[in-house]
């Protein structure tokens, strides 16, 4: 039986240094990347031989539904899970992703993502502590327009592989931005529209964005993230004009 | 009127970067780039209007609210844009990745000509006071040597050709970032017409550069003093 190698970097906790190590697990077909690490943790033993702490990674649905075991794999940012090993060249390159940061080996903390979700207010209200009455009527049109970009899992990839985002700074990215389409294109979501833009008009927002369109390449939910982006800007931009003359 | 927030400033000065790439700086690019091309058509063409505009009433005042200080800051905003992001076109070789790295290597670029290109023109026209009818034979003589040599030919083929696709590929990040081109579609299509003007405009400055070359001709002023 073949061998697979997989080298890995890891790093053993926050803000610690990282460093490489090559593992090897036997092939089988239709392996995926996710079945190499469980075989791993198995029997933690380095192509030197040298026993070491077990590999450790994030992953849920197993899928491509949930988005949490987004790592780089041969250097590009994708689901582990559905990263099959047949179609990888070898030796198998795992890295966690570089713009968020590390929780352990191939675990990243991906609050960002969800702090910038709070930040545009990506939800529709509910009925308080009174009825509100119904909402209105979504046309279908809009309906399937939203359903493309619910599909959203928030896995990080259109953020990871983006050259406005970097770990340090505040860009929102093209996930979020998508999400302020989505919930502005709601017809009770709507209602929240301005607050939603004014969150995306500002350091870090719509303006940000240099369309160099990799989100898009990259997003494994084949989401037209460039589409929202361009939405956003037309929204912000009439927005900007209105509060130029109503403000 | 409330102050602005830092939110609000920032987002208008990138707004402003974006606007002003396109009116005045990008207006001023075509028209330029159409003024030097009656050179192929004849010298005396090519002088009329060059005294036309040296005769314009507060000419350097609308130099330098229309062109310089536009110019200026664009190239600061610009600065702070490279800044904020890190390029990872080898990493994600999708052509539009390579344009957006390739949009802030031209401007850069453009940048160093401008002051080459201000330096050996606007700069010893206002030292040496050569106002009116006197700047066209001034310019033109000094034009006329710039082609001469392979260094220069070089320079000005650089600085033109990143000038016109830094102009024509930001006329495709203005329609986009400010929601006017949104489909995936409206988006390519809108690529290629942008594609297609940058292409002329790179022509109408290369066939500028070959007259130069290859028929310095040069010229008395049309009035003299």
């Amino acid at each position: 039986m073949t061998n697979i190698t997989l080298k890995i970097k890891r790093q053993d906790k926050p803000g610690s240094s990282s460093y490489w190590q090559t593992f090897k697990v036997p092939h089988r077909p239709f392996a995926n990347i996710i079945s190499c690490l469980m075989e791993i943790q198995k029997s933690p033993t380095t192509g030197s031989g040298e026993t070491v702490s077990p590999v450790i990674w994030d992953s849920n649905c197993l899928e491509e539904v949930c988005g949490s075991c987004t790592m780089l794999i041969n250097g590009k940012v994708r689901q582990a899970c559905t990263a099959l090993v047949d179609n990888l060249e070898s030796p198998i390159t795992l890295e966690p992703m570089s713009k968020f940061p590390v929780v352990r080996d191939l675990q990243v903390d991906r609050e960002r993502m969800f702090k910038n979700l709070k930040k545009v207010k990506a939800w529709i209200d509910i009925d308080g502590s009174h009825d509100i009455g119904e909402g209105p009527i979504m046309q279908d049109q809009d309906r399937a327009k939203r359903y493309v970009m619910s599909e959203c899992m928030t896995c990080g990839c259109c953020l990871e592989a983006c050259p406005q985002f970097t770990i340090d700074n505040s860009f929102l990215g093209a996930s979020t931005f998508n999400q302020v389409r989505l919930f502005n294109l709601h017809p009770t979501g709507e209602m929240k529209k301005e607050e939603r833009l004014d969150a995306v008009m500002g350091e870090g927002g719509i303006t940000d964005c240099g369309n160099a369109q990799v989100c898009v390449e990259v997003c494994p939910k084949n989401i037209p993230l460039t589409e929202s982006i361009a939405d956003i800007g037309r929204q912000t931009t009439w927005q900007a004009i209105k509060n130029l003359f109503t403000k | 009127m409330a102050k602005p927030s830092k939110d609000e400033i920032h987002y208008l000065l990138l707004k402003l970067h974006s606007l002003t790439g396109i009116v005045p700086i990008g207006a001023f690019l075509v028209v330029h780039l159409c003024v030097n091309s009656l050179r192929t058509v004849g010298v005396w063409p090519y002088q009329l209007s060059i005294d036309a505009i040296n005769n314009l009433p507060f000419l350097l005042i609308i130099e330098i609210t229309f062109i310089y200080i536009p110019i200026l800051f664009h190239s600061v905003m610009g600065f702070y844009v490279v800044r904020l992001a890190k390029t990872n076109a080898h990493r994600y070789r999708y052509p539009r990745n390579g344009l957006y790295t390739l949009q802030r290597i031209s401007g850069a670029v453009v940048f160093v000509f401008l002051i080459y290109h201000l330096g050996t023109t606007v700069a010893p026209k206002l030292w040496e006071g050569k106002h009116y009818f006197e700047a066209a034979p001034f310019l033109i003589d000094i034009m006329n040597g710039e082609f001469q040599t392979w260094q220069g030919l070089l320079i000005y083929t650089i600085g033109i050709v990143s000038a016109t696709f830094h102009f024509s590929n930001g006329l495709w990040g203005f329609c986009v970032s400010w929601g006017i081109l949104i489909g995936e579609n409206a988006q390519r299509n809108g690529a290629i017409v942008f594609a297609m003007i940058g292409l002329a405009l790179t022509v109408l400055g290369m066939t500028t550069i070959a007259e130069f070359n290859m028929n310095p001709i040069p010229v008395e002023a049309t009035v003299a003093r």
